[in-house]
């Protein structure tokens, strides 16, 4: 007899992350990917990887997809749940700590701030117009200095005098870093400057009127970010909690509500998801003056999914 | 017949149409903004105008290629930018070689501009103007009765589908007997939707600017999203109270009345609907609702500027705020994240505190 296995899939704007509980929450496995572009394929392929070690003792008993591409991957593999992304993040933080009051979040486009008291979610805010305090930002800087982010993060923890970078906008941050290296300033101090920065838009833009009470999480992929935890640190002067499985929270929340949902019979499309050939192509609609951009998603011939359009005309 | 565009004020361009009327012209108008208009406006305005200039040039643009000879705008209410927006727009197309006048809605003396130039008789007038009276409070009356049905609806989509015929008979009523018939039956249509009575459905306000809390297009249709999340919405833009304020009927009373609700908040007119945006959020703290969802176009000065003081009546009165800003980069996907994670939110809180 297989034991039963719950699989969280998060698929975000930059990575695709993969979490199997097993019935008693035990991690079995996680896969953190940089999905560059093509969700559906690295979904695939992370699938792919899982099937092999999963098939001899597990079987999948429930399935839930969350992310911004959550719709059409939970069409793609059949999920049992969808589940929006900031409910998920916070579940797997509760589920880890307790006793949690602020979750702080940051990942590739969006950043959240979610308010729990008792293990309850109270409250949440994420930024709104503006990319400026995500992973987006960190991203870029790291380009123009020529630098991995990873060697980035390593760098800014060693800086000792941190120097001040306008960041409230990256073209403005991108004049200002100049300067700074005119100025003469090294570029361990830039590096951690623009964390400071970067920590500072968040805090000023999400976080603003909101009551930032301890224990504090700070999760999301720029959590790997050891300059970004350091500033957050030192801005908020409070200890600041990176918890196991930071990278994919997610995903790992994702899976805690496919595991506590109770779902009897899974709807899930099985692992062989991985040698279906899937494409999507796109028309736009002319049945009336609001000429949507629909999306289908078909297996081979089959469609399995349609999204885009405002009337539900093309709604299965 | 000469043909007059109406600015687009969601289902109340009905009541817009009917009132234009009196002025022995034909009407030209639509209930809801499309990717043509809007593509149209955003071609037309300067890039950093807010999205209600570029939705409403977008539909006089539309109107004016169409062959209308006269529009009329807004010009004179409110303290924001709205009040240039008509003569902005008037140089555009002028710019753009349309023919077409647009009038303002501002007094200059006895008679507005408008009526000057048209110069209606008065009988006809009289009559066009209490036929959208009577419109505009069926309108209200159906608004209201869609909030409370649809969370309930058994079938997905059967409230949305009286309503709209609701609003197809009352944009075709010539008569006032006519549209007297309908009012009286709004009530016992949408009493025939079958419902689960059991449920309780969260209480969420709407709140903001007018434009984006009117026109289903601009603002993802959120209405109607809530509706089928069972949310019950109550949007706080009703046009019969907002004319009872421009007119002055019991202006000061309503005004003084925001006024001393918002008193340890705000105590002037900050322009647009800010005060109100206040005053609603306490009123729906006090009336016990679940949330606010607080909508606005990007960078709209007004909301804008009271968006720090929402936060402080958030976090005074305990009540749940949700902030959305929309524009024409707003993406579909973003605005159900935030709602999905919000209706989940309500949903845990109520279980939270009714413990």
């Amino acid at each position: 007899m297989k034991k039963d296995a719950y699989l969280g899939i998060d698929v975000g704007s930059i990575s695709t992350n993969i979490v199997v509980l097993d019935s008693n929450y035990k991690i079995l496995k996680t896969g953190y990917t940089r999905a560059e572009g093509k969700p559906i394929a690295s979904v695939q392929a992370a699938m792919g990887d899982l099937s092999e070690l999963l098939l001899k003792e597990y079987h999948i008993a429930g399935v839930c997809t969350t992310g911004s591409a959550r719709e059409i991957i939970g069409a793609v593999v059949k999920a049992d749940i969808i589940k929006n992304e900031i409910t998920a993040h916070a579940r797997a933080a509760i589920h880890l700590h307790p006793d949690v009051r602020t979750i702080l979040e940051i990942g590739g486009q969006d950043s959240k701030i979610t308010l729990v008291k008792d293990g309850v979610i109270l409250d949440f805010a994420m930024n709104l117009v503006c990319a400026a305090g995500t992973g987006s930002f960190l991203d870029s800087q790291a380009r123009r200095l020529n630098i991995h982010v990873e060697q980035m993060s390593e760098e800014s923890v060693l800086s000792k005098n941190p120097t001040t970078i306008a960041g409230r906008c990256t073209v403005f941050a991108e004049s200002d870093m100049v300067h700074k290296q005119q100025m003469g300033h090294n570029q361990r101090d830039i590096i951690m400057g623009l964390c400071m920065a970067m920590a500072r838009n968040y805090l000023s833009n999400v976080c603003h009127g909101k009551e930032i009470l301890e224990p504090v999480v700070f999760q999301g992929g720029v959590s790997a970010n050891k300059g970004i935890r350091r500033a957050l640190r030192e801005l908020l002067g409070k200890k600041v909690i990176i918890p196991k499985y930071h990278m994919v929270m997610g995903a790992y929340g994702a899976a805690l509500i496919a595991a506590k949902e109770g779902i009897q019979n899974t709807t899930f499309r099985g692992f062989d998801i991985a040698d279906y050939k899937i494409v999507t192509q796109s028309f736009l609609c002319d049945g009336c003056p609001n000429q949507c951009e629909v999306v289908e998603v078909l297996d081979r011939d089959k469609i399995i999914t349609r999204n885009g359009g405002r009337c539900g005309k093309w709604d299965q | 017949m000469a043909r007059l565009a109406i600015p687009m004020m969601g289902n109340y361009s009905i009541v817009f149409a009917t009132s234009a009327e009196s002025l022995g012209v034909e009407t030209w108008t639509r209930t809801s903004s499309t990717t043509e208009i809007l593509k149209l406006g955003l071609d037309a305005s300067p890039e950093s105008a807010c999205i209600p200039f570029k939705i409403y040039t977008g539909h006089f643009i539309k109107a004016a290629t169409e062959g209308v000879e006269y529009a009329v705008m807004v010009n004179s209410c409110g303290t924001c930018r709205l009040r240039y927006y008509q003569p902005m727009q008037r140089k555009i197309l002028k710019e753009l070689g349309f023919d077409i006048h647009i009038f303002g809605l501002g007094y200059d003396g006895f008679k507005p501009p408008l009526i000057r130039y048209f110069d209606p008789k008065l009988w006809p007038f009289l009559t066009s103007i209490a036929r959208a009276i009577a419109k505009l409070k069926a309108i209200d009356m159906v608004e209201l009765k869609i909030w409370q049905i649809r969370p309930l609806e058994l079938k997905q989509g059967d409230t949305t589908k009286v309503a709209e015929k609701l609003f197809k008979e009352l944009a075709e009523a010539k008569k006032l007997k006519q549209i007297k018939k309908i009012k009286k039956n709004i009530d016992q249509r949408f009493d025939l939707i079958p419902v689960d009575e059991t449920r309780k459905p969260l209480k969420v306000g709407l709140i903001g600017e007018a434009s984006v809390l009117r026109d289903k297009f601009l603002n993802h249709n959120i209405e109607e999203r809530l509706g089928h999340m069972q949310v019950q919405v109550r949007n706080f833009f009703l046009l019969g109270e907002e004319l009872k304020k421009i007119f002055h009927f019991g202006f000061r009373n309503k005004f003084a009345r925001n006024l001393k609700i918002t008193r340890e908040y705000l105590t002037s007119v900050v322009g647009g609907h800010a005060l109100e945006t206040i005053a609603n959020t306490i009123r729906c703290a006090n009336d016990g609702y679940d949330g606010v969802i607080h909508m606005c176009p990007s960078a709209c000065m007004p909301e804008i500027s009271v968006r720090p003081i929402l936060k402080k009546v958030s976090r005074d009165y305990q009540i749940p705020v949700l902030e959305i800003s929309l524009d024409e980069h707003t993406s579909g996907v973003g605005i159900s994240t935030r709602l999905d994670a919000f209706v989940d939110i309500l949903h845990d809180r109520r279980e939270f505190f009714s413990k």
